[in-house]
């Protein structure tokens, strides 16, 4: 195997694995898996996977 | 750090305000429910940064919306330092009724007079320190869309955060004064925070209130026995805001004065309503706007102007004017930047070729066709999705949108729906995940579900690739039609099919109350052309980023299993049908069969399968599938064509799979009605706490799809089927009236 081979089998490898990982990382911090920036979005900053009757009668 | 809250009526200008004060690009709608939930930013001009939370527009601090509890909740659990009370000056009594609640809370408040500009520009005049004087609150003009007073407002608001304040009503009426009184007294005794607002709104009997505070309610249901109101019974809200609204009228109206006291003004909006929301207009109208933006957009015969061209007119090819004029005439502006972007991307594509003409085959093959080939199919539609964003967000900015779900109401009302459920659904034409979290503003659980439901099928700007590429590969391969015209009917049988189906689901398991329809239409107002050129920066920098993010990971996963073997070995582009994703597609192939595109298609048919499946990652994976996959079809097939974007992806494709063209807009209407990717599931899951109703709904996408691409397809090929489809048309009709029949009946009993 030459030296380019192995610098795009390892440039894919971490392409790949460092996109799932960062979908993870920011689902797990509450921002949305869509990718968009939240503060452009109308209801992005709630986009969170909990169910709204949660917050609702809280006083 | 300090903490800011602004709170106001929709469409006050908080959202413009928290932007001019934190720099930020939030999004600015023009209807109310665009903010739903609360964003924050920082402010550094004063002497410490000061944290910004711009809250929902609400009309009350009263729980029936989910924003006034958001709102309301922020305010008394939170306890920021200061609440900045943005007013919409050209409406001041409207919008000092939610002041007056405020009011009632133990927080320092100031006011911001915005809009100011309009006020000026009518000629009105508003006495900011008499104001001030007759509230006790701080009082500031500004105009948050010109930037004027703001360093004022802040600097006022960071004195009076400094400074505690009590809470007090303005309720003067002496009987209710008095129960309020006692009851501050009795709410005071037990260590409540804020009692002169818990008390009003135990006067007037507040759900959450009569809930928490059981024991003190005691006192107003034996003041009721005792005290009933002439006009309003025992109606002790009603009563509460009227007597809000009389103190409104007596001591801050006379801060107002008109320049034009008696006479009814017939604004320019109302001029351009009479003929924009006109009962049988509205709606062609609309249409007809849609259909100019899509021309716009995608037209390869500007205005058909093709007709008024000589036969041999010069089409300038070769020269760099050369995207400009097609075949067919003038290409629109979103086609003629198409093909500037092709030229770009073309020049990319081959000098990296040349880069790595020396390189082993594999990894030219990965980069060039795998990598490059799937991203740039995708790239090139970006200036359309950028021109299309630019008139959506035109239309919304300019207030148009709003009077859509307005002229909706009218038109759809006795089907089961209000306009309300229009707006998350008009935001489904840009994202179906912000679109789908809207739909909290939905008070109707029922009416939310079937939204939620049917948001996927207004398609969204991902799935403009799809609509782009096939359209394009359609009118360049069979010669039929126009593009601008098959996405533009793509995008309306979309529309269509959301429409029966929400019809069909509140006419028979989500059926219900239609609840009643209040929106403010704002102004019409000539966008901010400053604001619109943020927002295309900011949708241009997240699809190039959603590009070399998921997408190149997608592409690079689909090239790797289409040239490895089941025993791992690799295969080079001609032996592409022995791979893993060949496999795999061959295997679900069967399953689009109904659909026109499974077994029946030849060769690489399996790849539209794979690339139906691909998308529901995030459906530019359809595209950037086809592209990588038809790359490394052309390479191993030796055919002398050169791969040219998205559009020569598919006509690749038709070519070796010699699929037809009703099986063609049913893949396209497939990937329009199916399962919307991951993001929008997710946020889909999270608006339906039910994990049944959740599952019914991805049946249900599935179910609609199969229905709608399956009749495209058998319609398109064999016109009696259209016979059996209105047959099972009318069944179902005549099935829900007796269900409906059946249950009345039932309830009755």
């Amino acid at each position: 195997m030459t030296l380019i081979e192995v610098l795009v089998i390892v440039a894919c490898v971490l392409i790949v694995f460092g996109v799932i990982i960062k979908s993870i990382i920011d689902k797990k911090k509450g921002k949305t898996s869509c990718g968009c920036d939240c503060s452009k979005c109308s209801g992005c900053s709630s986009c969170k996977v909990e169910p709204k009757k949660e917050d609702t009668n809280k006083l | 750090m300090y903490r800011f809250a602004l709170a106001g009526n929709p469409n006050s200008g908080k959202t413009t305000l928290f932007n001019n004060l934190t720099g930020s690009t939030a999004h600015v709608g023009n209807w109310p429910g665009v903010t739903v939930d609360k964003k924050e930013g920082v402010y550094r001009k004063c002497p410490e940064p000061i944290a910004i939370v711009d809250l929902p527009g609400i009309y009350s601090l009263s729980p029936y919306t989910s924003e006034e509890v958001i709102a309301r909740n922020y305010i008394l659990d939170e306890k920021p330092d200061c609440v900045i009370n943005i007013i919409d000056a050209t409406n001041l009594e409207r919008n000092l009724y939610l002041t007056t609640q405020i009011m009632e809370i133990d927080v320092p408040v100031i006011l911001a007079l915005n809009m100011m500009d309009a006020v000026e520009k009518r000629g009105d005049k508003i006495d900011a320190n008499e104001l001030e004087k007759r509230l006790g609150l701080p009082v500031v003009k500004i105009s948050a869309l010109k930037g004027a007073g703001l360093d004022k407002l802040m600097e006022r608001a960071y004195e009076t955060c400094k400074i505690k304040r009590e809470g007090k009503t303005v309720i003067e009426d002496s009987a209710l004064k008095h129960l309020i009184g006692d009851i501050r007294i009795a709410l005071e005794g037990q260590g409540v925070l804020n009692p002169t607002f818990h008390a009003v709104k135990l006067a007037e009997l507040d759900e959450l209130e009569v809930i928490m505070h059981k024991d003190t309610v005691n006192m107003v249901e034996a003041f009721k026995r005792t005290h009933k109101d002439e006009i309003f019974g025992e109606d002790f809200e009603a009563l509460i805001a009227d007597a809000r609204y009389k103190y409104i009228t007596k001591y801050f109206s006379p801060t107002l004065r008109r320049k034009n006291k008696d006479k009814f003004i017939v604004t320019p909006s109302d001029k351009a309503d009479k003929v924009l929301t006109h009962k049988i207009w509205g709606i062609p109208i609309f249409l007809l706007v849609l259909f100019a933006i899509f021309h716009l957009t995608f037209s390869e015969n500007l205005f058909y102007l093709s007709a008024f061209l000589p036969a041999d007119y010069v089409t300038l090819s070769g020269t760099a004017f050369e995207g400009v004029f097609g075949e067919g005439g003038i290409n629109a502006p979103g086609v003629s930047l198409m093909n500037l972007m092709g030229v770009l991307t073309d020049t990319l594509s081959e000098i990296v070729a040349g880069w790595l003409a020396s390189s082993p085959e594999w990894v030219s093959g990965l980069i060039c066709d795998g990598v490059l080939g799937g991203i740039f199919a995708i790239l090139g539609f970006l200036p359309q999705i950028l021109l299309l964003f630019l008139f959506f967000s035109i239309l919304e900015d300019s207030g148009y949108m709003a009077r859509i779900a307005f002229i909706l109401d009218r038109a759809l009302r006795k089907f089961g729906l209000s306009g309300r459920a229009f707006l998350p659904m008009i935001m489904g034409f840009g994202c179906s995940v912000p679109a789908m979290i809207n739909t909290r503003t939905l008070a109707d659980e029922k009416e939310k579900l079937a939204t939620i439901r049917v948001i996927p099928f207004f398609s969204c700007g991902a799935k403009l690739p799809i609509l782009t590429a096939i359209s394009g590969g359609i009118v360049a391969y069979f010669g039929v039609g126009n593009v601008d015209l098959i996405t533009y009917g793509m995008y309306l049988i979309g529309v269509i099919t959301a429409l029966i189906a929400v019809i069909l689901m509140r006419e028979t398991t989500l059926k219900g109350d239609v609840p009643p329809f209040i929106m403010e239409l704002p102004a019409y107002h000539a966008p901010q052309f400053k604001n619109l050129m943020m927002l295309l920066w900011d949708k241009a920098k997240h699809f190039i980023e959603k590009a070399f993010t998921i997408i190149l990971a997608s592409t690079i996963v689909i090239w790797a299993i289409s040239h490895f073997s089941f025993s791992w070995q690799y295969l080079p582009d001609d032996k592409m049908q022995h791979s893993i994703l060949a496999g795999v597609g061959q295997l679900i192939q069967p399953l689009f069969t109904p659909l026109g595109f499974g077994s029946q298609l030849q060769g690489f048919g399996w790849v539209f399968a794979v690339a139906a499946i691909t998308g529901l990652i995030a459906k530019e994976n359809v595209v950037s599938t086809l592209g990588t996959l038809a790359s490394c079809i052309i390479t191993g097939m030796i055919f002398d064509v050169e791969l040219d974007g998205g559009l020569s992806a598919v006509t690749t494709m038709i070519e070796n799979t010699n699929i037809t063209l009703p099986a063609l807009l049913a893949f396209i209407a497939f990937n329009m009605t199916t399962i919307p990717c991951f993001a929008a599931v997710a946020a889909a899951r999270g608006e339906m706490p039910d994990k049944n109703k959740f599952k019914w709904t991805l049946v249900f996408w599935v179910i609609t799809s199969y229905i709608v691409a399956s009749g495209i397809y058998l319609i398109g090929s064999f016109w009696w089927t259209a016979f059996i489809y209105l047959g099972v048309a009318v069944a179902v009709i005549f099935g829900v009236r007796a269900y409906n029949k059946k249950r009345f009946a039932k309830d009755k009993k």
